[in-house]
């Protein structure tokens, strides 16, 4: 099993979950999140007054997939989040070592 | 007392009077509906375990000076299905061990058969020592009830509970006001909470014993109806407090018996359940639940209320059946006046006049009079206070008569997972925020202080636009179409002038634009900039829009405006602002782009309806704009129909001004499009004396251009069929432009001219792209080697500005980088300055 994570751009996420649930992704958890990668932070200016956006904000989505599912799920998010502009965002997969269903405590592949 | 907490009730055992108890106990729980144990209920459930204990008690061999008393709520006689039963076992005694040992043994078979018996061995002495120290206590003792034993020994307990009560060393009420707060402080508010706390929230069943313990303090025996007949509380307060504590024991004993232990947080996943229990049905508009809810709301309101009011008139000595205060009469006027006076002064309305204005015979429905009004917008502007006050109007049950559509709000629940707060709350705590922001209060929020200056003399209409944003909750539908229709309706009774009506229905339809657009739309895309901004229309707007953004987000609960959703906010507020400033969008282009739309789509009738909306769609705000409708329609037919992916379509037509011609070129987009058509137009004998360049969201680029012949003024069809021959070659790459053009540069010489060339780059002028302005002798193709080394930088090109001065020619590009960003690095912008400079100079 991967725990799939991607930075993605917030306005992106409605997408990014449809496209999932039409490949069979039965749950995802979301955050809103902020950082900085390449694109950095900016300055704003409303009327004159300035201010500094260190941190941008984007929304993180964590996919439990197991191994044969994994690569679909990456095309997918790899697919649907991608603008083709700065800040589109990344994405890691990590292995996970166990998963545990806590309502049943069902283990493994059964918990996804 | 869990004797009956066991789901299969065991045959009782013990001792006779403790099987006749938890069988009376087991009868009475199943003698009503669990919706239907009210205060009978509980008293009755009191006498069960009194009368087991007083057996059991006599049956024990019990010295003299003994006695046996009943404290805190079963003090009171006062027992849920789960509530603790608390005894004290009080002695005059040297030795208080017998008595201890004497306890145990009346206590063994309660414990045993499963009930929550708490005790506590005390003499007179030892009581009043542990009151001194710990309040709880002291309330316990105040509702101490004597079941059995030495009658002399608890009168004296009793006595010397109510001295201590009394004596102004005690500063008993203030502490028990302060323990009011803290509890609210603790537990929230059961007026307001989804989740109340029915027990121990504010407006709760302890608030209506705070106000039974009031009582011995200030006004003396008899509870509340001994606050009532001191003049500390109206007759109609203790009725409602009266009802409030029904409703309140009921669901709270609904509760217990439901969850099977003493549970006193009213759960959501609990409420369907208990709304049927409670004889709730679904009606239009409100389900059950809802209902359940509602109702809670509204009587904890009650004591709420009730309790803040006897505590107001206790501390002022004054009583609810004061002297009238000179001015109040009882009109619709003179009672809103006197609201919007305190709430200036930033205090609130004495309770000596709330009670004259609760005995005023108001009409249901108030008129509004210009005086009425001042006063209401008096009270809006009032901030906090004004909020104060609308919440007075509201207990007072006088709100709803100055704004009928506030009944279909008050007390209403709202499940989603942001909002904390009933509609109604949430409405006057964004009111408030909004007056707070306009206050400065917000230090850390760089853009609302601007904002609240921006907002100028618009105030009354933003804070009638926050006290009205959700008013279209009635359960009905979509609650921003339904509030608009609804507050048009409440703003036309209430009758501001035409430009505060007009921004509060503006904030009332869009208050969510702002927040949904941040966080579900692309703010890199300048035209859904222009979009915002030509629903905005004005600065104006914009920042009362923002202000209510914040504070309605604040209003739903702690932790709704985050860093995370106000940095997206800002962005886009920051965005439409600047394309206000810079006019390239606003009321006025707004209203010409909604007329252009109008235009076109009467030029384009006949046509499928759903083709012209598309058409409409898809083309970029900014095009709308500069394109006047008639010409738009012509380009109809270009863009509507499929493009082959090199297929280049061209339209001439004759020019603004003589001698010139309008030319539109449509192909699918690609890098270096522009530099093709400038090419071509170039080796075809065409000056371009302005281009602008537009792209469609699905990627097809419409470029405009005006030209004239760079020779003789004529351009005649045989050269037009030129031209786009040699788009066509340039387009599929079958011409070489940058050799074409050489070589026919060859045969005109620019003539030596003083003009130099500059290239200077300008980040400030727009959100999106960077600016490059061009300035150079004129030569042929030189918007051709502009636009192609832009497109070997990989730069897109979004606006060209072409303008000639004689022999000079200053051009403007906006252009972003290949990933959308501008050119930003000096390192970048070096490049950029050089590349072109160098171009222009061969």
């Amino acid at each position: 099993m991967k725990l799939v994570t991607a930075i993605i751009k917030p306005f992106k996420l409605d997408e990014v979950k449809e496209a999932l649930r039409s490949v069979g992704v039965k749950g995802m958890t979301t955050t809103d999140v902020q950082g900085f990668g390449r694109q950095r932070g900016h300055t704003e200016v409303y009327r004159g007054a300035e201010y500094q956006v260190d941190f941008v904000p984007k929304v993180k989505v964590e996919v439990l997939a197991h191994e044969d599912q994994v690569q679909q799920v990456v095309d997918v998010i790899l697919k649907t989040a991608r603008t083709g502009k700065i800040g589109d965002g990344k994405i890691f997969v990590l292995p996970a070592e166990q998963v545990y269903r806590i309502r049943t405590g069902e283990a493994g592949p059964d918990a996804i | 007392m869990n004797a009956n907490d066991a789901p299969a009730p065991a045959p009782p055992q013990g001792p006779a009077p403790v099987v006749r108890l938890v069988d009376g106990l087991r009868s009475l729980d199943r003698a009503y509906s669990r919706g239907h144990h009210g205060r009978w209920s509980a008293r009755r459930r009191a006498e069960l375990v009194d009368e087991a204990l007083v057996r059991l008690f006599r049956s024990s061999d019990v010295p003299d000076g003994v006695a046996l008393a009943a404290v805190g709520g079963y003090g009171r006689a006062e027992l849920a299905p789960a509530s603790d039963i608390d005894l004290l076992l009080l002695h005059e005694l040297r030795d208080g061990r017998v008595v201890r040992e004497l306890a145990e043994r009346l206590l063994y078979p309660l414990w045993d058969a499963g009930f929550e018996v708490g005790h506590g061995v005390r003499t007179v002495r030892e009581s009043m020592a542990l009151a001194a120290e710990r309040f709880d206590v002291a309330t316990a003792l105040l509702d101490a009830r004597l079941l059995d034993g030495d009658a002399g020994v608890f009168a004296s307990l009793r006595e010397r509970v109510w001295d201590w009560v009394r004596s102004p060393r005690t500063g008993f009420v203030d502490r028990l006001e302060e323990a009011a707060s803290e509890r609210r402080r603790r537990f929230g508010s059961a007026s307001r909470r989804l989740e109340p706390d029915v027990k121990e929230g504010g407006g709760g069943l302890r608030d209506i014993h705070t106000l039974g313990w009031l009582a011995p303090a200030v006004a003396g025996d008899g509870g509340i109806r001994g606050l009532e007949s001191a003049g500390f509380v109206r007759t109609a307060e203790r009725e409602s407090v009266e009802a409030a504590e029904e409703y309140l024991v009921r669901v709270r004993s609904a509760l217990h018996l439901e969850a099977g232990r003493k549970l006193d947080v009213l759960r959501q996943d609990l409420q369907p359940q208990l709304a049927v229990e409670l004889g709730f049905a679904d009606e239009p508009g409100l389900s059950a639940p809802d209902g359940l809810m509602r109702a809670v709301f509204e009587h904890a309101r009650d004591v709420e209320f009730v309790l803040g009011q006897a505590f107001d008139r206790v501390a002022r000595g004054s009583q609810a059946s004061g002297a009238a205060v000179p001015g109040v009469t009882g009109t619709p006027a003179a009672v809103i006046a006197a609201f919007a006076q305190a709430a200036s002064r930033g205090g609130s309305v004495a309770p000596v006049d709330l009670d004259m204005m609760e005995d005023a015979d108001l009409p249901d429905v108030v008129e509004w009079t210009p005086a009425v009004r001042d006063a209401f917008l008096e009270i809006l502007r009032a901030g906090d206070a004004g909020v104060a006050a609308l919440e007075a109007l509201d207990r007072a049950d006088l709100l709803e008569r100055f704004l009928p559509a506030w009944s279909a709000v008050r007390c209403r629940p709202q499940r989603d997972p942001y909002h904390r707060f009933p509609v109604d709350v949430h409405l006057l705590e964004a009111l408030g925020g909004v007056g707070r922001l306009l206050r400065g209060a917000s230090t850390d929020d760089p853009v609302a202080s601007h904002a609240a200056a921006a907002v100028g003399d618009r105030v009354d209409g933003l804070l009638l636009g926050a006290l009205l944003h959700d008013i279209g909750k009635t359960g009905h539908g979509g609650h921003v179409e339904a509030g608009e229709e609804i507050a048009a309706r409440a703003l036309e009774a209430i009758g501001p002038p035409d430009d505060t009506r007009d921004l509060a229905l503006f904030l009332v339809g869009n208050h969510l634009l702002l927040s949904d657009t941040a966080t579900r739309r692309d703010l890199q895309d300048d035209d859904l900039i222009l979009s915002v901004a030509a629903t905005v229309e004005t600065e104006e707007r914009l920042a009362a829009l923002y202000l209510l953004t914040v504070a309605d987000a604040s209003a739903t609960g702690p932790n709704a405006w985050t860093p995370w959703r106000a940095t997206l906010v800002r962005e886009l507020v920051a965005k439409v602002q600047h394309a206000l400033e810079r006019g390239e969008m606003g009321q006025e282009a707004a209203a010409r782009l909604a007329e252009r739309a109008e235009t076109i789509r009467g030029l384009l009738r006949g046509r499928p309806l759903g083709e012209i909306e598309r058409f409409l769609g898809r083309m970029p705000r900014g095009y709308l704009l500069a394109v006047p409708a008639e010409r738009a329609a012509r380009h109809f037919p270009m863009v509507n129909a499929p493009l082959g992916a090199v297929e280049v379509r061209a339209l001439h037509e004759p020019g603004p001004r003589p001698g010139t011609y309008a030319l539109a070129v449509v192909a699918r987009d690609r890098p270096g499009l522009l530099s093709r058509i400038a090419g071509s137009l170039a080796l075809s004998g065409l000056s371009i004396l302005s281009a602008q360049v537009f792209t469609t969201e699905d990627g097809v680029a419409v470029d405009l251009f005006e030209v004239e012949g760079a020779f003789h003024g004529d351009v005649d069809e045989e050269r037009w069929r030129r031209f786009r021959a040699t788009l066509r070659k340039a387009v599929e790459g079958r011409l070489s432009l940058e050799y074409r053009v050489a070589e026919k540069r060859a045969y005109y010489p620019a003539p030596p001219s003083g003009i130099t060339t500059t290239v200077t780059l300008d980040n400030r002028g727009s959100d999106f792209f960077t600016i490059i302005e061009v300035a150079a002798p004129d030569r042929i193709g030189l918007l051709f080697d502009v636009t192609r080394t832009l497109t070997d930088l990989q730069l897109d090109v979004h606006i060209a500005k072409v303008a000639t001065y004689g022999e000079r020619v200053i051009d403007a590009f906006y252009v972003r980088d290949v990933v959308g960003r501008k050119i930003e690095d000096a390192e970048h912008e070096r490049e950029v300055v050089a590349a072109l400079t160098a171009r222009l100079a061969d």
